[in-house]
């Protein structure tokens, strides 16, 4: 293990996997990325897969937009050995309130603006893209086939392995114990297999990320709580898109392999770190099924998970230094849609760190924006 | 081949009941399960693998694997080896892993 270091990165899901990667390409050397468990073992190996650009807001359509096109050519920017298996089979918002009817044609005019192909569609449209929909309870949709899915696990694995091909070491097993501060500034990191002398960190530990600030007495507004997914036994090919829904409160796809990975969300978690599963959410998840995809609900679960949703106050990620502490800066809070950011956090990120002219201005994201009571309020968040 | 006389379980047969393996007219008895019945009348491949789609037999008999996996009465994934056979049953075999209406 190296005692001393540029740069190091707490987590190696696909924020710190990412951000290593785009701090290596722009140069930055001497890098070390400090992950607790194994690669992709947190919130990012756990997640439902999906990427969209159907966002409210503008920024979070350019970022959405920025990932997407990053996803596209992603097998060939990071040269990557395997495939990260991406399939833009789109995505069906389904709304069953005029309200939320309403936000979506919103939302269409915000991603119609920063040239994203979504589109209204009718019912009929609805239940052609998805015929086993039940319609009866829906008030509308929304459409973008260039939305879809891929697998986060290659995808994580394709930055990691890019990044080490440009020099960044990983330490696996590796648990941070302590920050060092001296005067204002971080001078290392300790772990449990040992310390390193540096003068810049970056927390990326998602889940993990409010306890790891408190090591250096910084309150984050964040909490974690699990959320959970099921999957179903495999059937022939019948749903291309994901099908989401904000109201009704679920989101579905079917994998290449044939089996059904849904999920949504349920108020009154608690907010630790357990990623336990409950009889609760199966339950839930079961009812939820029935009424929008009943022909699914014919299905046998086979088992079910849970990873940890970073909650910040406004849903959104912050991507920020932390005043006070040089040196220390926060890519967390991502809400549940860290992994299709991905792309979008680790330039952000790299270029802040390095100092150079930002690709897309996320001064938005920063982290005083809770205390000036300047919330960045997106309204399509599960 | 059926298990007539066994040291310790005893078989209490239902009535002679018609079902159906692929169109064809079948036999079995109220209380035994379609593999069971399938089996007796000398039905050996109930479907295929999914990948070289090559034969799929009775495996585990609990319900565990997928071997016994049969379209009955147009429902595709029935456990053959843990459902009870009944009158005028459509028993087909799948290959694939089942349509979804």
């Amino acid at each position: 293990m190296k005692t001393k270091a540029d740069i190091v990165i707490i987590g190696a899901g696909i924020s710190g996997c990412s951000i290593a990667y785009n701090l290596a390409k722009r140069g930055a050397k001497n890098i070390v990325v400090i992950e607790k468990s194994f690669i992709c073992s947190g919130s990012t190996g756990a997640c439902g897969a999906g990427f969209r650009m159907q966002w409210g807001t503008e920024m979070n359509c350019r970022m959405s937009k920025f990932s997407t096109e990053f996803f596209e050519n992603a097998n060939d920017i990071l040269e990557y050995d395997g495939d990260i298996e991406l399939r833009q089979s789109g995505y069906l918002m389904i709304a069953n309130t005029e309200k939320e009817l309403a936000q979506f044609k919103k939302n269409i005019e915000v991603q119609h603006a920063c040239g994203i192909p979504s589109r209204m569609v009718s019912l009929d449209e609805a239940k052609e893209i998805v015929p086993h929909l039940n319609t009866d309870i829906l008030s509308g949709a929304a459409y973008c086939g260039k939305d879809g899915f891929l697998n986060p696990h290659k995808t994580t694995d394709a930055y990691y392995k890019a990044a080490k091909r440009l020099g960044v070491e990983f330490y696996t097993y590796t648990e941070v114990t302590g920050i060092r501060v001296e005067n204002g500034r971080i001078m290392g990191v300790e772990t449990n297999k040992g310390n390193i002398e540096t003068r810049i960190v970056v927390n990326a530990a998602n889940g993990w990320a409010q306890g790891l600030a408190k090591l250096v007495g910084v309150e984050l507004p964040l909490y974690s709580e699990r959320h959970q997914i099921l999957v179903t036994e495999p059937v022939e090919p019948m749903q291309d898109p994901m099908v989401m829904a904000f109201n009704l409160n679920l989101y579905v796809q079917q994998t290449p392999h044939g089996s059904f990975i849904m999920g949504r969300s349920d108020a009154g978690e608690p907010r630790d770190l357990r990623i336990t599963s409950s009889w609760h959410f199966l339950e839930e998840m079961a009812k939820t099924i029935d009424k929008v995809l009943p022909a699914i609900g014919k299905l046998r679960v086979v088992r079910q998970w849970a990873g940890l949703y970073n909650m910040s106050p406004d849903r959104q990620p912050i991507y920020d230094k932390v005043d006070g502490i040089e040196g220390f800066y926060v890519a967390c809070g991502f809400s549940g849609h860290g992994f299709m950011f991905g792309p979008v956090t680790g330039t952000v990120m790299a270029e802040m760190i390095l100092g150079l002219e930002p690709t897309i201005d996320a001064s938005r994201l920063r982290l005083s924006r809770f205390a000036e009571g300047n919330l960045f309020t997106e309204p399509s968040v599960v | 081949m059926r298990i007539d006389q066994h040291p310790i379980l005893t078989f209490e047969r239902g009535r002679q009941i018609a079902f159906t393996f692929n169109g064809q007219p079948m036999k079995g008895y109220e209380g035994e399960t379609i593999a069971a019945a399938l089996h007796a009348a000398g039905v050996k491949e109930l479907g295929k693998s999914l990948e070289l789609h090559r034969p799929r037999g009775f495996y585990c008999a609990i319900g565990n694997c997928a071997s016994c996996q049969m379209i009955v009465d147009g429902e595709p994934n029935v456990r053959t080896c843990i459902t009870l056979l009944r009158e005028g049953m459509s028993v087909e075999t799948q290959n694939g892993k089942g349509r979804i209406k």
